[in-house]
């Protein structure tokens, strides 16, 4: 930042491709749109980059970035009344798990997320309030401190707190009950499947029964005729 | 639900765009900036408000029964009216070390408190020679003059903190614009202190320390329409 201020262009492109990244899985989270969240990038870089000189040397960028993105999409939220994508077409769904669930060359090694999980949970995260929302993923998603989160959010701690363990209660009721249909479903499938095996089984064991019943019926020696038992002795 | 919750947490993030026309348009001619130095801002703004608070009372003259009042609640008061200045000007101005983040919630305190503790100790203490005037209910309307001056005053140290802060306040500006009105407010208490002779209770607590009040509310209204905006 202090080289970017006094004039080096190659400084703000370092800043730009080592937070641009970071600011824009943020901002897709938010704005669950792609496209909507390439522009609040480039404004809020925008807006960075006109605010320069109120940069204290020596602090901290990153909390005030993030601040000036998320005051960024709050304006653009009220403008438009997008806040909330309601996630109706598919079309913007499949783009932003994909887009967070892409991975870069040098962290291969990172658990991969099922696509489908990945649109359960945003599905699910795009439901909550606003403020709740943006709790869950500062402090969750982004891996924030609650100070932080509270910091760039523009709240106190302790509401941040409450917005965050409110918002995780939400998102854990609004899975488990999209997952309680499915399990349901598992459930019932498992049964049947269970009853067919079983029944399979009783029917392999019963013609095993029966073939080998017949087996030992013929094995069976001759009766010895009661009487002569000490007839040949004698 | 934890599993895909910290799943997600550990996905890398997303390639990002290439920088937009207009960014790479604005860094082709990058000039020097200079960074923003709070403690300086925060003296340069008590120097300069002082100065004006000086000048505004010099052409206003002095209160006439200042001699009749005892002299260790005219100095203690005028302190007061300085901390009341200093603090929401400190807490608006500067960061905690290492952050650039406003301190909003001490700010929007001092802001609040300072509001109300001086309207209650001019209701409070107030004491009179036989040189000062009372209003009262009577007369109350005609105090709307001190209101003014206040408010004149608390504007210098108003509009240069909002200078001071374009730009630097994307959350929480307006408590911050609240906090810098009281401080100004409270400039504009002590002008009126050292001015006005009216010394009734209801005056003083009502309007004098309504002044601060008002101030705040005003520039909670107002400046954040200047700090927000955006810089060019």
């Amino acid at each position: 930042m202090q080289r970017y201020q006094d004039g080096d262009a190659g400084a703000f492109r370092e800043l730009y491709a080592l937070i641009a990244p970071r600011l824009l899985g943020y901002l897709l989270k938010m704005a669950r749109s792609r496209a909507l969240a390439d522009d609040l990038l480039q404004q809020t870089f925008l807006k960075v980059h006109r605010a320069r000189g109120a940069y204290v040397r020596g602090a901290d960028p990153l909390p005030w970035i993030y601040s000036i993105a998320h005051r960024t999409f709050i304006d653009e939220a009220r403008k438009t009344q997008r806040a909330i994508v309601k996630v109706g077409g598919d079309d913007d769904v499949p783009e932003v798990a994909a887009g967070l669930t892409g991975e870069s060359a040098d962290r291969i090694d990172e658990p991969r997320v099922d696509p489908e999980e990945a649109k359960a949970a945003l599905d699910a995260l795009a439901q909550l309030p606003e403020q709740q929302r943006e709790a869950v993923v500062l402090t969750k998603l982004e891996g924030k401190s609650v100070a932080e989160a509270a910091e760039i959010a523009g709240t106190t701690v302790g509401a941040m707190k409450v917005r965050a363990h409110r918002g995780y209660e939400a998102l854990r009721k609004i899975l488990g009950a999209s997952a309680a249909p499915a399990a349901k479903k598992a459930a019932a499938g498992f049964i049947a499947a269970s009853l067919l095996v079983g029944l399979g089984l009783a029917a392999v064991l019963a013609a095993i029964a029966l073939a080998a019943g017949g087996r030992i019926t013929r094995r069976l020696p001759e009766p010895v005729p009661s009487g002569c038992v000490n007839g040949g002795a004698a | 639900m934890t599993d895909i919750v910290d799943r997600l947490a550990k996905q890398p993030p997303p390639a990002a765009p290439a920088m937009s026309a207009a960014l790479e348009g604005e860094l082709a001619h990058l000039e020097k900036v200079t960074p923003r130095r709070p403690l300086r801002q925060l003296a340069t703004l008590v120097g300069i408000s002082l100065v004006y608070g000086a000048g505004l009372l010099a052409a206003l003259t002095m209160r006439k029964d200042m001699n009749e009042l005892p002299m260790g609640w005219i100095v203690g008061a005028a302190l007061a009216w300085l901390f009341g200045f200093a603090v929401p000007s400190y807490l608006a101005l500067v960061p905690r070390p290492g952050t650039m983040a406003p301190r909003w919630p001490l700010a929007a305190a001092s802001a609040i408190i300072a509001s109300i503790a001086f309207v209650i100790l001019g209701l409070l203490v107030h004491p009179s020679g036989r040189s000062s005037l009372h209003y009262g209910w009577e007369h109350f309307g005609r105090g709307h003059t001190c209101l003014e001056i206040g408010l004149a005053a608390a504007f210098v140290p108003v509009v240069v903190g909002a200078l001071f802060l374009r730009g630097a306040l994307p959350v929480g500006s307006r408590w911050i614009a609240a906090a810098l009105g009281a401080g100004g407010g409270c400039l504009g208490g002590l002008v009126l202190h050292l001015h006005c002779r009216v010394a009734d209770g209801l005056h003083i607590g009502l309007i004098h320390g309504g002044v601060v009040l008002v101030a705040a509310l005003l520039s909670a209204a107002l400046v954040p329409r200047a700090t927000d905006r955006p810089l060019r």
